[in-house]
């Protein structure tokens, strides 16, 4: 099923973490990336549900049986984002080389004093966008996240920027998250949302997706129509070394969903996303970093 | 099966035309029964939608900030009382 993603082990990533910030604080960034080798050579060893996932994504991404080498690097490049999201975090953005595209959509957005939804996905580094956001630009950007999954980490992390952690929006199951969601683009906040998990028992719309029909959440594209408000898309891009580039594009002004049509319509805007994050995908399959079976392939 | 006041089924109403559940008739919901999870299986999503419809109607908003919208969302029961109390028209 592919609500796989919420049972995975967290602990282990936050260990490597820890140690991977530990060697980072006190011999720096180049330290830390040596040390990322090791670890995704643990990684490629242990996490034997995380290496299934990568290679059944990375023989739909690559169009072959995928090598180790595939799967160590796909590993490395989720690793190599995960120190960086330490700097991200901490504000020090000095030291990347972010390449912005369509950076001018956001700007106007910005300019323009009206709420939006930002929605990524978990391909590549959404938080070398959020620290670009909100750290360099001061956009009133607000984060929707599902905090419960993965708790040790969001509390790691939060630690290290707590005036980021505030911006979160913590998706509860009851009322108050939308509400606030709502409140938020009311005020004409950017609120961030990724589209591309799906958590069990949410509504979901069907997308072709790699060739085959997947689940996507409905919730981000009924939420934007729910508020009336435009969705931006953004992909931040690991290239390698300290290297990433940062993509925007509209997908809509404004969501209008008529009564008697709502699924279908619901499944048009869902399929342009899923089509686009596709596209990135292929731009840099190792960016993906769903590491579970995403198709449900192994599912009896 | 215990009946629903005059408002409540209004309430019902309102529910059902809001969050398509056209397999639902208004009469036959249960006032007590938990809005979200077990029970109608509301989710997230269908609060605000659900909240969104209640202002409009009603004329007032339900706030993120309200330390109570677990309570006022907890059955249909509870939401009426609460729209009762709060409705400007």
């Amino acid at each position: 099923m592919s609500g796989n993603w919420a049972k995975l082990p967290e602990r282990g990533n936050l260990t490597a973490l820890r140690l991977i910030h530990w060697i980072t604080l006190h011999m720096g960034r180049p330290a830390g990336r040596a040390l990322l080798y090791p670890i995704t050579f643990y990684f490629l060893l242990t996490a034997t549900a995380a290496r299934r996932g990568s290679q059944l994504y990375l023989r739909r991404v690559l169009g072959r049986k995928p090598r180790l080498r595939d799967l160590f690097r796909h590993i490395h490049c989720f690793a190599a984002t995960l120190l960086d999201r330490l700097y991200f975090l901490s504000g020090r953005l000095d030291r990347f080389d972010v390449r912005l595209f369509n950076d001018q959509l956001i700007l106007d957005q910005a300019a323009s004093g009206q709420g939006c939804l930002l929605l990524g996905s978990h391909l590549g580094s959404f938080e070398a966008l959020r620290a670009l956001g909100v750290t360099v630009k001061h956009f009133p950007i607000r984060i929707l996240m599902n905090t419960e999954h993965n708790q040790g980490m969001t509390r790691y992390l939060s630690a290290l920027n707590p005036a980021l952690a505030e911006t979160v929006i913590s998706i509860s199951g009851g009322p108050d998250s939308l509400l606030k969601v709502q409140e938020s683009v009311a005020q004409g906040c950017m609120v961030g949302a990724l589209g591309d998990r799906v958590v069990p028992g949410e509504k979901t719309v069907q997308c072709r997706f790699f060739g085959q029909d997947t689940p996507f959440p409905a919730g981000p594209l009924l939420l934007a129509a729910l508020t009336g408000c435009p969705v931006i898309l953004f992909f931040g891009l690991y290239r390698g070394n300290n290297r990433y580039d940062a993509h925007f594009e509209l997908l809509a002004e404004r969501i209008d969903l008529d009564r008697c049509h709502r699924q279908e319509q619901l499944a048009e805007w869902a399929q342009r996303y899923a089509d686009r994050l596709e596209h990135y995908a292929r731009l840099a399959p190792y960016n993906w970093f769903n590491f579970y079976d995403y198709w449900a392939e192994d599912a009896p | 099966m215990e009946a629903l006041s005059p408002f409540e089924l209004d309430v019902a109403r309102l529910l059902v035309e809001t969050l398509h559940l056209e397999h639902l008739q208004p009469k036959d919901l249960q006032p007590e029964d938990p809005l979200f999870g077990e029970g109608l299986g509301l989710d997230s999503i269908d609060a605000l939608e659900l909240a969104l419809a209640i202002s409009k109607a009603y004329g007032f908003q339900l706030r993120s900030e309200d330390k109570e919208n677990r309570r006022i969302f907890a059955s249909l029961r509870a939401l009426s009382q609460h729209i009762a109390q709060q409705r400007t028209r």
